[in-house]
């Protein structure tokens, strides 16, 4: 399970790298409780495009009402992936 | 309407231009006669689906940008990285490649005015941008994705809105500079770029603002360029350096250009007592209709009423009139012809710089607006290369029943119409632009010093 968070917090950073609108620095000892709003500096509109990239990264697909109940830090888009998996993985 | 005694002037210059590092090089390449014209790679891709291939493009790299493809095998660019560090990377995310160009025109453009922070960022400064054309490329990728690969929205990016919609260039570069007063696009198809330093010019002539950044932009885009492809408007059959000709009597279209120009007006007053170097000082600004219900076909009764308007406020004397000559078959002397019987026979020269840049569509009228900035400051003509052979006979418009204008053919006009640089004396130029939907516009700009 902290294999599967770490594994995923890993790929997410490969996606938040990728974001031109985050500055480099602000990615240097990113946790799970780091707020993307709060703690990075991210334009809110950025959120959208980070939830897309984070689909194509991990090959799945979020419904609607995920991303509309996600929070802002690093933790609730872990959760959100490993739920999706779970419910992709239950179908 | 105008208050009295309250001139503009012009104080600042730049944009992006094919071929070219910068103005410096616009400059010296106009001035030695050179075309900016080139075969277009991106054209030649499509051979079976385009019928003509050459363009007056500008790609990232030269203009020190990269575009950043999120998925490598498509070409839609999710943002750029300015290699120069001149745009920051968050408001490079909202600016689709003729935002990223109209920035940087405008950081140049105060940069020669030489603005403080202060006059810059002030409810006194107005931003009036826009270009022709919509964000064509933002919005291919993003209804690609939706209505063919039946993607979610967001996988268009947060982005196609602000990237996409009609007055990005205008939100972009104030989003930029910080300017507290008008942000607005005067959108008028081919006479945009003219049109928006109209109206910039109005706001400051009218007391409602002392300074504005404005001008016009059309970004390098085949999907612009494919729908005058499809009109069979273009240019076709000559060498790239030679496929822009006005007046020729081989023109058969026009060279579909990109580019950016963007220029700082200034309260005459206000520029003189800072110090200022003037570049020019518009003496008047008027636009119109056709009024014949024809989306294309040019007006020589709407160009007589755009010259009669220009000057009724105004003393119009120039020395050159820097024409909208697009080297399509019927505009290029139905132009002439209104030019000819407003002024006269003698005593100017026609400039038609789309003979060297091709038509730039959104930017012609403020990059020719640049180019004849130019030729005040270095007292020259541009030539209009490749108008090799004017024809003998009066047009088939100049025959039909009803024609008010000359009966001469273009022939009777070469002396107007120079193929080499001209050296005189020049204090006035007259702008002209016309746009699809009969839009007509004419700005007179003269030196300080007149």
């Amino acid at each position: 399970m902290a294999n599967e968070r770490q594994e995923i917090l890993e790929g997410l950073l490969e996606v938040l790298r990728t974001v031109r609108t985050i500055d480099p620095a602000k990615l240097e000892g990113v946790t799970e409780e780091t707020d993307f709003l709060t703690d990075m500096d991210t334009p809110s509109t950025e959120l959208i495009n980070i939830a897309a990239k984070v689909e194509q990264k991990f090959d799945i697909e979020f419904e609607d009402e995920d991303i509309d109940r996600m929070g802002s830090k690093v933790k609730d888009v872990i959760d959100l992936i490993i739920m999706v998996r779970e419910r992709s993985a239950n179908k | 309407m105008s208050v009295a005694g309250r001139r503009v002037a012009v104080v600042g210059m730049g944009g992006a231009f094919p071929t070219c590092a910068g103005l410096d090089e616009f400059d010296k390449k106009l001035f030695t006669g050179q075309s900016l014209i080139r075969e277009w790679p991106k054209a030649l891709q499509y051979p079976k689906q385009i019928r003509s291939t050459v363009a007056g493009y500008i790609t990232e790299p030269e203009m020190n940008l990269e575009a950043i493809h999120p998925v490598p095998e498509t070409e839609w660019p999710e943002t750029y990285v300015d290699h120069l560090g001149r745009i920051p990377d968050l408001n490079l995310a909202t600016a689709d490649l003729g935002c990223v160009w109209a920035m940087i025109g405008a950081l140049e453009s105060i940069e020669m005015a030489g603005w403080t922070k202060e006059e810059t960022e002030s409810e006194q400064t107005g931003v009036v941008v826009a270009s022709g054309g919509g964000g064509n490329v933002v919005s291919r990728h993003a209804w690609h994705a939706f209505y063919e690969l039946g993607k979610k929205t967001r996988m268009a990016g947060s982005h196609t809105v602000d990237r996409a919609m009609s007055y990005r260039e205008a939100a972009n570069v104030s989003c930029l500079i910080r300017n507290r007063g008008v942000c607005e696009s005067i959108i008028s198809a081919c006479a945009t770029g003219l049109g928006n330093i109209g109206y910039a010019y109005r706001l400051i002539k009218f007391g409602l603002q002392d300074r504005a950044i404005c001008g016009g932009v059309e970004g390098t885009a085949l999907e612009t360029f494919i729908g005058f492809d499809a009109m069979q408007v273009l240019s076709k059959g000559f060498a790239p350096e030679q496929s822009s000709r006005p007046f020729d009597i081989k023109r058969n279209g026009f060279v579909c250009s990109f580019g950016a120009g963007i220029v700082a007006l200034e309260e005459y007053e206000m520029a003189k007592a800072r110090g200022a170097n003037i570049l020019g000082v518009v003496d008047g600004y008027f636009n119109n209709s056709d009024g014949d219900g024809n989306m294309f076909y040019p007006s020589y009764d709407g160009q007589r009423r755009l010259w009669k308007g220009l000057m009724a406020d105004a003393e119009i004397k120039p020395e050159v009139v820097k024409v909208h000559g697009t080297a399509t078959p019927v505009g290029d002397i139905l132009e002439l012809i209104s030019v000819v019987d407003t002024l006269g026979e003698d005593g100017y020269h026609i400039s038609a710089p789309k003979a060297q840049f091709g038509h730039m569509l959104g930017a012609a009228g403020s990059v020719e607006f640049i180019a004849t900035l130019l030729m005040l400051k270095n007292q020259k003509v541009l030539p209009c290369i490749n108008s090799d052979e004017l024809n003998t006979e009066p047009e088939n418009f100049q025959k039909k029943e009803g024609w008010q204008g000359s009966d001469k053919p273009a022939a009777a006009y070469r002396h107007l119409i120079s193929q080499e640089i001209v050296e005189k004396e020049i204090n006035q130029i007259v702008c002209l632009n016309y746009g699809f939907g009969g839009t007509n516009s004419a700005m007179a700009v003269s030196r300080d010093d007149r």
